[in-house]
């Protein structure tokens, strides 16, 4: 039997068990939907204050600021609905010795340990995201074929894999720091820049989070997609970006898997 | 009395102790939230291209405002608080306090204090790393009768932060699950309290309402003082409806506390 399906056969039934865990705890799914949908309109709210003071962030209008503000959420919703979950257990899993649980499963520990839950919470909200950037496509007057709706699903693919590089580097930190509750944090941190106009950085912040941290370009290649097309060296450098960054995940993953001494008698 | 202070003396210093075991987690999240700042800088920076003022301020006082807040989030406010309390009831430890002479509130407020402590000390550390980057881009009043009246004010509006975590706490006795309502609360605290952006910047109806809320002493207040919002009347007027918000928080807190025991079931020896 070859890997690939055998990994997605679990996924499937990992999927099923957390759907049917959400039906029996509705309560819970209401509120923790509610909880993203609230932190989303946070976001809303600061964009429109913002502008109801100046008309131009970066030389972006309010509506441009909105699809790259709906286009972040959708990438950080995805990776609320398929890894969050996974990977916060990751940093309590290894401290408490519960990793030896996965580390006897037959598949890579990677991607058990990524894909043990997934959050429809987070799921649903991202078409609250999706929502987001069709609105503010329509008060651009975009109309975006085939070809550039494929390509932004593409880059939002890419976007994806980069945010959850990064939170798996940030959560792999455990292996090193036994509690990574404060280095998760970093991710949070890091993601807020995704949500601003590339043509705001500039100088030293340039360099740091246009270029060395892929923060800035994950929303903004995807973004620039509908509203200028397909440009080679966004959408090049955001592949890039997210092969380089997940290839330095897996290697320190598996760096740290190696220090990993379980806690359990 | 002295026998009675020197009960939540320990508290403290338990606390205190507990803190600095996490000490690494402080600091790590003190530098990380470098990036914050730096998010902040940059995202308030673009809007204020080709601007002197918005809503009446410059770009330099809207950085000093999001400085002083980032400093007050480790001061004053509640990280988990609201978690810890709500696992001692759902986890029935909240049961050996039942049975000693010991008031609960305010032996969790010794450990809360104990633990800002260590906390608003480890950010001065990152700060003081970002000062000669950002020391230009900030500009602090320098009225005096700002830091006598801000001493008050962030006394009240850490009891603020730490009563409301302490009532979301105890809706356990009620609830079995509370991180839910806590996260939902956050984002309500977090724009209401001027986390986001400062209250000033909404329309004048919506910010004159939010000075009736709670959150508004949260952190706007003491920040609005230390970096100029406001001016002295609206900072005496505050100070008093901050008082009144504590005291009603004090007896929501006492009320939670007596009807929640009464459904409580302690179980095991």
């Amino acid at each position: 039997m070859s890997a690939l399906p055998q990994h997605l056969r679990v996924w499937a039934a990992s999927a099923r068990y957390s759907l049917t865990r959400a039906m029996m705890f509705r309560g819970d799914f209401i509120i923790w939907s509610l909880v993203e949908l609230f932190w989303m309109g946070v976001n809303l709210l600061l964009v429109e204050v913002i502008y109801r003071h100046t008309d131009s962030i970066a030389g972006w209008n309010r509506a441009e600021m909105l699809l790259l503000l709906g286009t972040s959420l959708l990438i950080q919703r995805l990776l609320m609905g398929f890894f969050w979950s996974g990977l916060y257990d990751l940093g309590r899993n290894v401290r408490n010795g519960h990793l030896d649980f996965f580390l006897a499963q037959p598949g890579s520990v990677m991607f058990m340990v990524s894909t043990r839950k997934l959050d429809p919470d987070g799921l649903v909200n991202s078409v609250v995201a999706l929502g987001l950037v069709i609105y503010a496509a329509g008060e651009l007057g975009l109309r975006p074929g085939p070809g550039q709706l494929a390509l932004y699903a593409v880059l939002v693919g890419c976007g994806l894999v980069i945010h959850y590089s990064v939170l798996m580097l940030s959560t792999a930190s455990v292996f090193w720091l036994t509690s990574a509750q404060g280095v998760e944090g970093g991710y949070f941190s890091l993601i807020e820049f995704s949500r601003m106009p590339r043509e705001a950085f500039r100088g030293a912040a340039e360099v740091i989070f246009v270029w060395m941290l892929p923060v800035v370009v994950v929303s903004n290649a995807p973004a620039r997609v509908l509203l200028h097309g397909f440009e080679p060296v966004w959408a090049l450098g955001l592949a890039g970006f997210a092969a380089l960054w997940l290839g330095l995940a897996v290697l320190i993953f598996h760096r740290g898997l190696r220090r990993y001494a379980s806690a359990s008698s | 009395m002295l026998r009675a202070a020197g009960k939540y003396r320990q508290a403290f210093l338990l606390g205190l102790q507990g803190s600095l075991v996490y000490r690494w987690n402080f600091a790590v999240r003190g530098f990380f939230s470098l990036f914050h700042l730096a998010a902040v800088f940059i995202l308030w920076g673009a809007a204020f291209a080709g601007r002197e003022q918005v809503g009446g301020f410059d770009l330099r006082q809207t950085l000093t405002y999001f400085t002083t807040i980032l400093f007050l989030q480790f001061l004053i406010s509640a990280f988990n608080e609201d978690y810890q309390i709500s696992e001692e009831i759902r986890q029935g430890l909240i049961n050996q306090f039942l049975l000693k002479p010991i008031n609960y509130f305010l032996y969790r407020l010794s450990i809360f204090a104990a633990a800002r402590l260590v906390s608003g000390a480890l950010i001065l550390l990152p700060l003081a790393a970002a000062y000669p980057f950002i020391h230009d881009a900030l500009a602090f009043p320098g009225e005096p009768w700002r830091l006598a009246a801000a001493v008050p004010a962030l006394v009240l509006s850490a009891l603020v932060q730490f009563t409301i975590a302490y009532c979301f706490g105890l809706l356990t006795f009620w609830f079995l699950e509370i991180q839910g309502l806590v996260v939902l609360s956050m984002a309500v605290e977090a724009v209401l309290g001027g986390q986001i952006f400062p209250l000033d910047l909404l329309p004048p109806a919506l910010h004159a309402v939010a000075r009736f809320l709670p959150f508004y002493y949260q952190m706007y207040f003491p920040a609005a003082i230390l970096t100029g919002r406001i001016g002295p009347v609206e900072t005496a007027e505050g100070l008093a409806l901050q008082a009144g918000w504590v005291v009603l928080l004090l007896l929501l807190a006492h009320a939670l506390w007596v009807r929640g025991l009464r459904r409580h079931t302690a179980v095991g020896g």
